[in-house]
Protein backbone atom coordinates (compact mmCIF):
# COMPACT_ATOMS: atom_id res chain seq x y z
CA UNK A 1 0.00 0.00 0.00
CA UNK A 2 1.63 3.33 -0.76
CA UNK A 3 0.67 6.15 1.77
CA UNK A 4 -0.49 8.33 -0.95
CA UNK A 5 -3.91 6.09 -1.21
CA UNK A 6 -3.86 5.95 2.91
CA UNK A 7 -7.54 6.07 4.13
CA UNK A 8 -9.30 4.81 7.64
CA UNK A 9 -11.53 2.15 5.23
CA UNK A 10 -8.34 0.79 3.63
CA UNK A 11 -6.21 0.75 7.35
CA UNK A 12 -9.26 -0.95 8.91
CA UNK A 13 -9.30 -3.53 6.11
CA UNK A 14 -5.41 -4.09 6.75
CA UNK A 15 -5.14 -3.89 10.10
CA UNK A 16 -7.83 -6.38 10.36
CA UNK A 17 -6.64 -8.68 7.63
CA UNK A 18 -3.05 -8.72 9.85
CA UNK A 19 -4.36 -9.47 13.01
CA UNK A 20 -6.01 -12.47 11.59
CA UNK A 21 -2.72 -13.64 9.82
CA UNK A 22 -1.19 -12.96 13.47
CA UNK A 23 -3.46 -15.05 15.38
CA UNK A 24 -3.06 -17.47 12.62
CA UNK A 25 0.68 -17.54 13.57
CA UNK A 26 -0.01 -18.08 16.92
CA UNK A 27 -2.20 -21.18 16.20
CA UNK A 28 0.33 -22.39 14.27
CA UNK A 29 3.41 -21.55 16.68
CA UNK A 30 0.82 -23.97 19.00
CA UNK A 31 1.15 -26.58 16.26
CA UNK A 32 4.72 -26.49 15.82
CA UNK A 33 5.53 -26.93 19.46
CA UNK A 34 3.19 -29.56 20.25
CA UNK A 35 5.00 -31.40 16.95
CA UNK A 36 8.41 -30.76 18.56
CA UNK A 37 7.13 -31.90 21.85
CA UNK A 38 6.19 -35.46 20.34
CA UNK A 39 9.30 -35.66 18.18
CA UNK A 40 11.67 -34.75 21.27
CA UNK A 41 9.46 -36.36 24.11
CA UNK A 42 7.57 -39.32 22.65
CA UNK A 43 3.57 -39.79 22.26
CA UNK A 44 3.04 -39.94 26.14
CA UNK A 45 3.18 -36.18 26.53
CA UNK A 46 -0.04 -35.77 24.21
CA UNK A 47 -1.47 -35.74 27.40
CA UNK A 48 0.62 -32.39 28.44
CA UNK A 49 -1.31 -30.28 25.64
CA UNK A 50 -4.38 -30.01 26.98
CA UNK A 51 -3.32 -29.67 30.53
CA UNK A 52 -0.85 -26.54 29.61
CA UNK A 53 -3.90 -25.11 27.04
CA UNK A 54 -6.23 -25.57 30.43
CA UNK A 55 -4.32 -23.75 32.57
CA UNK A 56 -3.45 -20.89 30.22
CA UNK A 57 -7.32 -20.69 29.80
CA UNK A 58 -8.28 -20.53 33.53
CA UNK A 59 -5.57 -18.16 33.88
CA UNK A 60 -6.02 -15.94 31.22
CA UNK A 61 -10.23 -15.83 30.65
CA UNK A 62 -10.59 -15.20 34.68
CA UNK A 63 -9.23 -11.66 34.32
CA UNK A 64 -10.38 -11.08 30.56
CA UNK A 65 -14.04 -12.23 32.25
CA UNK A 66 -13.78 -9.72 35.31
CA UNK A 67 -11.45 -7.14 32.91
CA UNK A 68 -13.87 -4.05 34.03
CA UNK A 69 -13.60 -4.25 37.22
CA UNK A 70 -9.55 -6.09 37.79
CA UNK A 71 -8.49 -3.54 35.59
CA UNK A 72 -10.07 -0.67 37.77
CA UNK A 73 -8.62 -2.08 40.53
CA UNK A 74 -5.28 -2.27 39.18
CA UNK A 75 -5.55 1.25 37.88
CA UNK A 76 -6.97 2.88 40.54
CA UNK A 77 -10.04 4.17 38.38
CA UNK A 78 -12.96 5.34 40.34
CA UNK A 79 -16.08 5.52 38.17
CA UNK A 80 -17.76 8.89 37.73
CA UNK A 81 -21.69 9.90 36.87
CA UNK A 82 -22.87 12.56 34.59
CA UNK A 83 -22.97 14.93 37.25
CA UNK A 84 -19.31 14.62 38.06
CA UNK A 85 -18.61 16.05 34.43
CA UNK A 86 -20.94 16.81 32.28
CA UNK A 87 -18.67 18.02 29.78
CA UNK A 88 -16.96 14.73 29.53
CA UNK A 89 -20.57 13.07 29.15
CA UNK A 90 -21.07 15.17 25.99
CA UNK A 91 -18.27 14.47 24.22
CA UNK A 92 -18.80 10.37 25.25
CA UNK A 93 -22.37 10.76 23.85
CA UNK A 94 -21.43 11.91 20.75
CA UNK A 95 -18.86 9.28 20.11
CA UNK A 96 -21.37 6.89 20.90
CA UNK A 97 -24.04 8.17 18.34
CA UNK A 98 -21.04 8.44 15.65
CA UNK A 99 -20.24 4.43 16.50
CA UNK A 100 -23.78 3.17 17.32
CA UNK A 101 -22.69 1.50 20.42
CA UNK A 102 -23.92 2.03 24.21
CA UNK A 103 -22.72 4.16 26.59
CA UNK A 104 -19.93 2.56 28.14
CA UNK A 105 -18.92 3.60 32.15
CA UNK A 106 -16.56 6.25 32.83
CA UNK A 107 -14.15 6.20 35.30
CA UNK A 108 -11.67 8.44 36.36
CA UNK A 109 -7.75 7.83 37.59
CA UNK A 110 -6.10 10.45 39.69
CA UNK A 111 -3.15 11.02 37.65
CA UNK A 112 -0.28 13.79 36.93
CA UNK A 113 0.24 11.71 33.51
CA UNK A 114 -2.15 12.47 30.23
CA UNK A 115 -3.38 9.01 29.80
CA UNK A 116 -6.74 7.31 29.15
CA UNK A 117 -7.80 3.00 28.59
CA UNK A 118 -10.74 1.11 27.54
CA UNK A 119 -11.60 -2.49 29.02
CA UNK A 120 -14.30 -4.49 29.85
CA UNK A 121 -14.97 -7.92 28.25
CA UNK A 122 -17.74 -6.59 25.60
CA UNK A 123 -19.22 -3.46 24.97
CA UNK A 124 -22.48 -4.24 27.40
CA UNK A 125 -19.24 -4.24 30.07
CA UNK A 126 -17.04 -1.48 28.64
CA UNK A 127 -15.28 0.95 30.89
CA UNK A 128 -13.37 3.88 29.73
CA UNK A 129 -10.86 5.87 31.88
CA UNK A 130 -8.95 8.69 31.59
CA UNK A 131 -6.50 10.13 34.07
CA UNK A 132 -6.91 13.77 35.77
CA UNK A 133 -4.42 15.04 33.86
CA UNK A 134 -5.15 14.07 30.17
CA UNK A 135 -8.64 16.28 31.02
CA UNK A 136 -7.16 18.83 31.78
CA UNK A 137 -4.60 19.63 28.59
CA UNK A 138 -6.72 18.64 25.99
CA UNK A 139 -9.31 20.93 23.76
CA UNK A 140 -12.87 19.84 22.89
CA UNK A 141 -11.34 17.87 19.57
CA UNK A 142 -8.89 16.63 20.99
CA UNK A 143 -10.71 14.77 23.95
CA UNK A 144 -13.12 13.41 21.01
CA UNK A 145 -10.22 11.91 19.23
CA UNK A 146 -8.94 10.27 22.44
CA UNK A 147 -11.95 9.10 23.34
CA UNK A 148 -12.80 7.87 19.86
CA UNK A 149 -9.71 5.51 20.28
CA UNK A 150 -11.04 4.12 23.36
CA UNK A 151 -14.29 3.73 22.05
CA UNK A 152 -12.66 1.61 18.64
CA UNK A 153 -11.23 -0.62 21.52
CA UNK A 154 -14.56 -1.35 22.73
CA UNK A 155 -16.17 -1.72 19.27
CA UNK A 156 -13.05 -3.80 17.44
CA UNK A 157 -13.17 -6.53 20.63
CA UNK A 158 -10.22 -5.64 21.48
CA UNK A 159 -10.44 -7.13 25.42
CA UNK A 160 -10.89 -10.26 23.58
CA UNK A 161 -8.16 -10.35 20.81
CA UNK A 162 -5.13 -9.91 23.32
CA UNK A 163 -7.30 -11.92 26.23
CA UNK A 164 -7.01 -14.49 22.89
CA UNK A 165 -3.17 -13.85 22.40
CA UNK A 166 -2.46 -14.11 25.89
CA UNK A 167 -3.86 -17.61 26.62
CA UNK A 168 -2.07 -18.85 23.18
CA UNK A 169 1.42 -17.26 24.27
CA UNK A 170 0.84 -18.37 28.09
CA UNK A 171 0.09 -22.30 26.66
CA UNK A 172 2.83 -22.41 24.89
CA UNK A 173 5.04 -20.59 27.50
CA UNK A 174 3.71 -23.23 30.07
CA UNK A 175 4.49 -26.29 27.44
CA UNK A 176 7.97 -25.01 26.50
CA UNK A 177 8.43 -25.13 30.35
CA UNK A 178 7.07 -28.18 31.18
CA UNK A 179 9.09 -29.97 28.01
CA UNK A 180 12.34 -28.38 29.29
CA UNK A 181 12.03 -29.30 33.02
CA UNK A 182 11.39 -33.16 31.66
CA UNK A 183 14.41 -32.80 29.32
CA UNK A 184 16.17 -31.76 32.42
CA UNK A 185 14.59 -34.28 34.95
CA UNK A 186 12.44 -36.59 33.60
CA UNK A 187 14.41 -37.30 30.52
CA UNK A 188 15.20 -41.21 31.17
CA UNK A 189 11.98 -42.36 32.07
CA UNK A 190 11.05 -40.98 28.55
CA UNK A 191 13.91 -42.79 26.70
CA UNK A 192 11.75 -45.83 25.91
CA UNK A 193 8.82 -44.05 24.58
CA UNK A 194 10.91 -42.32 21.87
CA UNK A 195 11.14 -43.55 18.58
CA UNK A 196 15.11 -45.92 18.16
CA UNK A 197 15.24 -44.75 14.66
CA UNK A 198 14.85 -40.89 15.46
CA UNK A 199 16.51 -38.91 13.02
CA UNK A 200 18.95 -36.95 15.44
CA UNK A 201 18.69 -33.72 13.20
CA UNK A 202 14.62 -33.59 13.94
CA UNK A 203 15.48 -33.85 17.73
CA UNK A 204 17.72 -30.88 17.54
CA UNK A 205 15.43 -28.47 15.86
CA UNK A 206 12.57 -29.80 18.12
CA UNK A 207 14.81 -28.56 21.47
CA UNK A 208 15.81 -25.23 19.33
CA UNK A 209 11.45 -24.98 18.50
CA UNK A 210 11.12 -25.51 22.21
CA UNK A 211 13.08 -23.33 23.35
CA UNK A 212 12.20 -20.65 21.14
CA UNK A 213 8.49 -20.56 20.39
CA UNK A 214 7.82 -18.43 24.44
CA UNK A 215 9.91 -15.84 22.89
CA UNK A 216 7.87 -15.97 19.26
CA UNK A 217 4.98 -16.20 21.02
CA UNK A 218 5.89 -13.02 23.08
CA UNK A 219 6.93 -11.09 19.87
CA UNK A 220 3.64 -12.53 18.17
CA UNK A 221 1.90 -11.17 20.83
CA UNK A 222 3.21 -7.58 21.12
CA UNK A 223 2.79 -7.43 17.08
CA UNK A 224 -1.08 -8.69 17.44
CA UNK A 225 -1.50 -5.43 20.29
CA UNK A 226 -0.01 -2.84 18.16
CA UNK A 227 -1.54 -3.95 14.88
CA UNK A 228 -5.11 -2.88 17.56
CA UNK A 229 -3.62 0.09 18.52
CA UNK A 230 -3.21 1.20 14.93
CA UNK A 231 -6.30 -0.30 13.71
CA UNK A 232 -7.92 2.02 16.75
CA UNK A 233 -6.40 4.94 15.26
CA UNK A 234 -7.88 4.49 11.96
CA UNK A 235 -11.41 3.41 13.41
CA UNK A 236 -11.49 6.72 15.62
CA UNK A 237 -11.14 8.17 12.34
CA UNK A 238 -13.72 6.57 10.84
CA UNK A 239 -16.16 7.66 13.68
CA UNK A 240 -15.22 11.16 14.01
CA UNK A 241 -14.10 11.63 10.61
CA UNK A 242 -11.52 14.40 12.20
CA UNK A 243 -8.07 12.76 11.89
CA UNK A 244 -6.75 16.23 13.60
CA UNK A 245 -8.21 15.54 16.90
CA UNK A 246 -6.61 12.47 17.62
CA UNK A 247 -2.77 13.52 15.72
CA UNK A 248 -2.99 16.66 17.75
CA UNK A 249 -3.93 14.31 20.90
CA UNK A 250 -1.29 11.95 20.58
CA UNK A 251 1.36 15.30 19.90
CA UNK A 252 0.06 16.31 23.21
CA UNK A 253 0.76 13.10 24.87
CA UNK A 254 4.17 12.68 22.96
CA UNK A 255 5.60 16.08 24.22
CA UNK A 256 4.45 15.10 27.81
CA UNK A 257 7.07 13.14 29.28
CA UNK A 258 5.25 12.29 32.64
CA UNK A 259 4.20 8.44 32.74
CA UNK A 260 1.56 6.89 35.03
CA UNK A 261 2.33 6.04 38.20
CA UNK A 262 0.64 2.57 37.63
CA UNK A 263 3.54 0.66 35.88
CA UNK A 264 2.61 -2.64 35.93
CA UNK A 265 3.35 -4.52 33.09
CA UNK A 266 0.00 -6.52 33.08
CA UNK A 267 -1.77 -3.60 31.97
CA UNK A 268 0.75 -1.50 30.29
CA UNK A 269 -1.22 -2.48 27.11
CA UNK A 270 -4.28 -1.17 27.76
CA UNK A 271 -3.39 2.80 27.44
CA UNK A 272 -3.48 5.20 24.68
CA UNK A 273 0.30 5.99 25.55
CA UNK A 274 2.34 2.88 26.89
CA UNK A 275 3.95 3.68 30.08
CA UNK A 276 6.22 1.27 29.33
CA UNK A 277 7.62 1.32 25.68
CA UNK A 278 9.56 4.40 26.35
CA UNK A 279 12.03 1.99 28.42
CA UNK A 280 12.07 -0.82 26.01
CA UNK A 281 14.51 -2.91 24.73
CA UNK A 282 13.36 -2.77 20.79
CA UNK A 283 10.33 -2.16 18.73
CA UNK A 284 9.61 -5.72 18.65
CA UNK A 285 8.49 -6.03 22.43
CA UNK A 286 6.47 -3.22 22.38
CA UNK A 287 2.87 -3.21 22.66
CA UNK A 288 2.00 0.28 20.76
CA UNK A 289 3.39 1.63 17.64
CA UNK A 290 5.68 4.54 18.21
CA UNK A 291 4.09 7.73 18.70
CA UNK A 292 5.66 9.12 15.56
CA UNK A 293 4.56 6.12 13.51
CA UNK A 294 0.76 6.88 14.33
CA UNK A 295 1.01 10.96 14.00
CA UNK A 296 2.31 10.47 10.73
CA UNK A 297 -0.35 7.94 9.84
CA UNK A 298 -3.48 10.12 11.24
CA UNK A 299 -1.72 13.77 9.56
CA UNK A 300 -1.48 11.26 6.26
CA UNK A 301 -5.42 10.50 6.41
CA UNK A 302 -5.71 14.49 6.77
CA UNK A 303 -4.69 15.44 3.21
CA UNK A 304 -6.72 12.23 2.15
CA UNK A 305 -10.40 12.85 3.35
CA UNK A 306 -12.38 9.43 2.76
CA UNK B 1 -28.23 -43.74 2.38
CA UNK B 2 -25.16 -42.32 0.61
CA UNK B 3 -27.38 -40.22 -1.18
CA UNK B 4 -28.81 -38.91 1.83
CA UNK B 5 -25.51 -38.13 3.93
CA UNK B 6 -24.01 -35.90 0.57
CA UNK B 7 -27.83 -34.47 0.46
CA UNK B 8 -28.73 -33.57 3.85
CA UNK B 9 -25.60 -31.46 5.01
CA UNK B 10 -26.27 -29.15 1.88
CA UNK B 11 -29.45 -29.04 2.34
CA UNK B 12 -28.71 -27.51 6.26
CA UNK B 13 -25.82 -25.70 4.86
CA UNK B 14 -28.40 -23.74 2.22
CA UNK B 15 -30.91 -23.36 5.08
CA UNK B 16 -28.68 -22.06 7.60
CA UNK B 17 -27.18 -19.58 4.11
CA UNK B 18 -30.97 -18.68 3.62
CA UNK B 19 -32.01 -17.84 6.89
CA UNK B 20 -28.35 -15.44 8.05
CA UNK B 21 -29.03 -13.62 4.33
CA UNK B 22 -32.96 -13.27 5.45
CA UNK B 23 -31.64 -11.55 8.89
CA UNK B 24 -29.10 -9.80 7.65
CA UNK B 25 -31.04 -7.82 5.78
CA UNK B 26 -33.74 -7.55 8.29
CA UNK B 27 -31.43 -6.52 10.91
CA UNK B 28 -30.10 -3.99 8.79
CA UNK B 29 -33.04 -2.71 8.06
CA UNK B 30 -33.59 -2.18 11.99
CA UNK B 31 -30.61 -0.25 12.10
CA UNK B 32 -31.58 2.37 9.95
CA UNK B 33 -34.77 2.48 11.56
CA UNK B 34 -33.06 3.17 14.91
CA UNK B 35 -30.15 5.31 12.87
CA UNK B 36 -33.02 7.64 11.94
CA UNK B 37 -34.67 7.96 15.27
CA UNK B 38 -31.68 9.31 16.70
CA UNK B 39 -31.09 11.84 13.80
CA UNK B 40 -35.04 12.79 15.23
CA UNK B 41 -34.10 12.38 18.72
CA UNK B 42 -30.96 14.78 18.25
CA UNK B 43 -32.98 17.22 16.12
CA UNK B 44 -35.60 17.58 18.66
CA UNK B 45 -32.78 18.19 21.44
CA UNK B 46 -31.22 21.24 19.27
CA UNK B 47 -34.76 22.56 18.80
CA UNK B 48 -35.12 22.26 22.92
CA UNK B 49 -32.19 24.56 22.72
CA UNK B 50 -33.06 27.32 20.77
CA UNK B 51 -35.70 29.07 22.53
CA UNK B 52 -33.41 29.74 25.82
CA UNK B 53 -30.36 30.47 23.59
CA UNK B 54 -32.93 33.47 21.68
CA UNK B 55 -33.89 34.56 25.00
CA UNK B 56 -30.13 34.82 25.85
CA UNK B 57 -28.67 36.67 22.98
CA UNK B 58 -31.70 39.07 23.13
CA UNK B 59 -30.82 40.45 26.13
CA UNK B 60 -27.40 41.20 24.76
CA UNK B 61 -27.75 41.60 21.16
CA UNK B 62 -30.52 44.26 20.29
CA UNK B 63 -30.11 44.60 17.55
CA UNK B 64 -29.81 41.25 15.92
CA UNK B 65 -33.45 41.16 15.06
CA UNK B 66 -32.95 39.57 11.22
CA UNK B 67 -31.02 36.69 13.00
CA UNK B 68 -32.72 36.21 15.58
CA UNK B 69 -35.94 35.75 13.62
CA UNK B 70 -34.22 33.68 11.01
CA UNK B 71 -33.55 30.90 13.89
CA UNK B 72 -37.08 31.21 15.10
CA UNK B 73 -38.32 30.60 11.77
CA UNK B 74 -36.24 28.01 10.70
CA UNK B 75 -36.55 26.15 13.94
CA UNK B 76 -40.18 26.48 13.55
CA UNK B 77 -40.00 24.96 9.79
CA UNK B 78 -37.04 21.99 11.48
CA UNK B 79 -40.08 21.41 13.92
CA UNK B 80 -42.90 20.89 11.64
CA UNK B 81 -41.39 18.76 8.54
CA UNK B 82 -41.93 15.24 7.96
CA UNK B 83 -40.51 12.77 5.92
CA UNK B 84 -36.70 12.73 5.41
CA UNK B 85 -36.52 15.33 2.21
CA UNK B 86 -37.90 17.67 4.32
CA UNK B 87 -36.57 16.65 7.52
CA UNK B 88 -33.38 16.81 6.31
CA UNK B 89 -33.60 20.54 4.35
CA UNK B 90 -34.98 22.20 7.46
CA UNK B 91 -31.94 20.76 9.50
CA UNK B 92 -29.45 22.21 7.17
CA UNK B 93 -31.41 25.37 7.14
CA UNK B 94 -31.14 25.91 10.98
CA UNK B 95 -27.87 24.33 11.27
CA UNK B 96 -26.97 27.80 8.67
CA UNK B 97 -29.13 30.21 11.30
CA UNK B 98 -27.47 28.84 14.53
CA UNK B 99 -24.19 29.60 12.36
CA UNK B 100 -25.36 32.81 11.43
CA UNK B 101 -26.39 33.53 15.15
CA UNK B 102 -23.11 32.50 16.77
CA UNK B 103 -21.03 34.75 14.24
CA UNK B 104 -23.11 37.38 15.73
CA UNK B 105 -22.77 36.67 19.44
CA UNK B 106 -18.40 37.19 18.34
CA UNK B 107 -19.06 40.81 18.26
CA UNK B 108 -20.87 41.40 21.80
CA UNK B 109 -18.33 40.65 24.58
CA UNK B 110 -20.66 40.99 27.64
CA UNK B 111 -22.69 37.92 25.83
CA UNK B 112 -19.68 35.82 25.28
CA UNK B 113 -19.02 36.70 28.91
CA UNK B 114 -22.31 35.53 30.49
CA UNK B 115 -22.59 32.03 32.35
CA UNK B 116 -25.73 31.48 30.86
CA UNK B 117 -24.62 31.37 27.47
CA UNK B 118 -21.43 29.65 28.15
CA UNK B 119 -23.23 26.64 28.92
CA UNK B 120 -25.39 27.13 26.32
CA UNK B 121 -22.51 27.68 23.75
CA UNK B 122 -21.63 24.15 25.10
CA UNK B 123 -24.71 22.40 25.06
CA UNK B 124 -24.95 24.04 21.42
CA UNK B 125 -21.74 22.59 20.25
CA UNK B 126 -22.40 19.13 21.57
CA UNK B 127 -25.70 18.79 20.06
CA UNK B 128 -24.66 20.08 16.60
CA UNK B 129 -21.72 17.38 16.81
CA UNK B 130 -24.76 14.90 17.90
CA UNK B 131 -26.68 15.89 15.05
CA UNK B 132 -23.86 15.15 12.80
CA UNK B 133 -22.53 11.77 13.87
CA UNK B 134 -26.39 10.69 14.21
CA UNK B 135 -26.64 11.73 10.43
CA UNK B 136 -23.06 10.15 9.45
CA UNK B 137 -24.06 7.17 11.41
CA UNK B 138 -27.25 6.78 9.47
CA UNK B 139 -25.46 7.75 6.10
CA UNK B 140 -23.31 4.46 7.00
CA UNK B 141 -25.97 2.06 7.73
CA UNK B 142 -28.31 2.80 4.47
CA UNK B 143 -25.28 2.46 2.45
CA UNK B 144 -24.35 -1.00 3.96
CA UNK B 145 -28.30 -1.66 3.58
CA UNK B 146 -28.23 -0.61 0.27
CA UNK B 147 -25.19 -2.37 -0.98
CA UNK B 148 -26.64 -5.39 0.31
CA UNK B 149 -30.36 -4.75 -1.48
CA UNK B 150 -28.37 -4.30 -4.50
CA UNK B 151 -25.61 -7.24 -4.41
CA UNK B 152 -26.19 -10.50 -5.23
CA UNK B 153 -26.56 -13.21 -3.75
CA UNK B 154 -28.15 -10.46 -0.64
CA UNK B 155 -30.36 -9.34 -3.18
CA UNK B 156 -32.42 -12.38 -4.07
CA UNK B 157 -34.20 -12.03 -0.64
CA UNK B 158 -34.51 -8.41 -0.94
CA UNK B 159 -38.50 -9.52 -1.73
CA UNK B 160 -39.27 -12.32 1.04
CA UNK B 161 -37.44 -9.58 3.64
CA UNK B 162 -39.70 -7.05 2.27
CA UNK B 163 -37.04 -4.15 2.78
CA UNK B 164 -35.83 -1.96 -0.02
CA UNK B 165 -32.96 0.97 -0.76
CA UNK B 166 -33.03 3.96 1.12
CA UNK B 167 -32.15 7.79 0.73
CA UNK B 168 -29.53 9.31 1.82
CA UNK B 169 -30.09 12.10 4.56
CA UNK B 170 -28.37 14.81 2.62
CA UNK B 171 -28.35 18.35 4.22
CA UNK B 172 -29.57 21.09 1.89
CA UNK B 173 -26.81 24.03 3.23
CA UNK B 174 -26.93 26.94 0.91
CA UNK B 175 -23.50 27.74 2.28
CA UNK B 176 -21.88 24.76 0.31
CA UNK B 177 -24.07 26.13 -2.48
CA UNK B 178 -22.98 29.28 -2.53
CA UNK B 179 -19.31 28.32 -3.24
CA UNK B 180 -17.70 30.95 -4.98
CA UNK B 181 -16.35 30.36 -8.44
CA UNK B 182 -12.51 31.36 -8.17
CA UNK B 183 -11.57 32.20 -11.82
CA UNK B 184 -7.96 32.79 -13.04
Amino acid sequence: MTASSLNFRKLQDSNRRKTFGLLAGMGALVWLVVFAAMTYLGKSTTLIVPVAVGFALISVWGSYYFSDSLVMTMTGAKIIEREDHPDLFNLIEEVCIASGLRLPKVAIVNDPAPNAFATGRNPDHAVIAFTTRILEIMDRDELQGVIAHEMSHVANRDTLVSAVAATTAGAIAILSDMMTRMMIFGGMSDRDDRDNNQNPFAIVISLLVLILAPIAALLLKSAISRKRESLADATAVAFTRNPAGLRRALEALAADTTVVRQRSNAVAHIWIESPLDGKSVSKLFSTHPPLEERIAILRNMESNPL
Amino acid sequence: MKIAMLVIPLLLILVIWVVYSYNSLIRLNISADEAFAQIEVQLKRRADLIPNLVETVKGYATHEKSTLDAVISARAKATSATGITDVAAADGQLTTALRGLLAVAESYPDLKASANFLSLQEELSTTENKVAFARQFYNDTVRSLNQAVKTFPSSLFVGMAKVSARAFYEVENPADRNVPNVKF
